[in-house]
């Protein structure tokens, strides 16, 4: 009689499909890192990578130092002490674009300063936004009929927030950062499944 | 007796009228003879020029000279009477050397001609703007931009849609 050998190297141990959500979980082994976890007495986040970058992103809006007419005022005193964009990690004004990632138009935008401002926004790298702020860079504002004056600062670059005003109040301001960071928050994959609530 | 009352005694047939404009003296003076009364002007101790305007009234073109004398704490103000279609008065530049940039400029927004100035060409808006922005008769409906051209320098564009073409 002839000893059988088995070949055990042929033997593929097959796996059950999980069917059931409890076994779908288990598959996952997630449950297991939870109760890891949960001895450790530590807590687990869970998000998607874009939410966790734009949460990131909209903590910390670095605008670029520039001002162009008397709006330029009113950011001055929307980043002292009293109005304070620093609750939003935004105090930080840097003065070379290539680091900073939001830009406020502060004021007129003359035809002379219109090429500049197109530089000054090209210069910044992405991912960037733009605030315009005040009549003049939303529409022209009084100088709309005017030579020398550009029809609203969306013309030559794109556009997120406008906030209304001649100037706007420090607290308009307040209410157009916070709508940027609404924003900023829904945009990407996880905005999409609902992870942004 | 104010410094225009003044100028019009010593030289009656140059000076056309007297009065005042916005609490100065106004002197109104005849275009022919305007190099003249300014120098006349600077020997009364009028050393400072403020300020040239220029006024489009439709039919006829006005330049206003602002001037301040300090040591007598006075002001004064000439004023010339141009033909609208072709403005040119002399320059005065031999005399106030400020009066360089302000004829320039206010040959650039009103399109006044400055005869004797060195160097008129425009000083706000890039060369080869058409019209002169301050005239009635400015056309508003050709929009024009400025933009920096390839070598860096700004240039006059009808199209807005392409600002920047440094290399």
């Amino acid at each position: 009689m002839d000893p059988v050998t088995i070949d055990t190297t042929k033997i593929r141990i097959t796996k059950r499909k999980p069917e059931t959500a409890l076994e779908k979980l288990e598959d996952t082994n997630l449950i297991n890192t939870l109760l890891a976890a949960k001895d450790r007495e530590g807590f687990i986040l869970l998000t998607t990578i874009d939410q966790a970058m734009n949460w990131g992103r909209l903590s910390s809006l670095w605008p670029v130092t520039s001002g162009l007419a008397c709006c330029a005022i009113e950011m001055m005193a929307v980043s002292m002490a009293h109005h304070d964009i620093a609750r939003f990690g935004m105090e930080v004004f840097r003065a070379s674009p290539r680091q900073a990632d939001l830009m406020f138009v502060a004021g007129t935008v003359t035809k002379r300063m219109a090429p500049r401002v197109k530089q000054l926004y090209e210069m910044m790298a992405e991912p960037k936004w733009v605030i315009a702020v005040g009549s003049c860079a939303n529409t022209g504002g009084p100088y709309r009929e005017s030579y020398c004056v550009l029809k609203g600062v969306d013309n030559i670059i794109p556009v997120d927030v406008y906030i209304p005003g001649c100037p706007p109040r420090p607290e308009a301001w307040l209410y157009g950062i916070i709508q940027l960071r609404e924003k900023i928050k829904n945009e990407g994959y996880g905005a999409k499944w609902g992870l942004n609530k | 007796m104010n410094p225009a009352e003044e100028l019009k005694y010593l030289l009656p047939n140059s000076v056309v009228s007297v009065g005042i404009q916005t609490n100065k003296p106004l002197a109104v003076i005849r275009k022919e003879d305007f190099l003249k009364v300014a120098e006349k002007v600077k020997e009364l101790g009028f050393d400072s020029l403020s300020v040239i305007t220029g006024v489009d009234r439709v039919d006829r073109i006005e330049v206003i000279y602002n001037l301040f004398s300090y040591k007598k704490k006075q002001n004064l103000a000439l004023k010339v009477v141009l033909d609208h279609r072709s403005p040119e008065v002399d320059s005065v530049i031999s005399i106030w050397k400020v009066a360089d940039w302000l004829e320039r400029e206010t040959y650039d927004l009103v399109g006044v001609k400055f005869n004797g100035h060195p160097d008129l060409k425009r000083i706000l808006l890039p060369e080869g703007w058409i019209g002169h922005p301050l005239r009635k008769d400015y056309d508003m409906n050709t929009e024009q931009f400025v933009t920096i051209g390839e070598d860096g320098e700004d240039i006059v564009s009808f199209d807005g849609s392409n600002l920047l073409r440094r290399k």
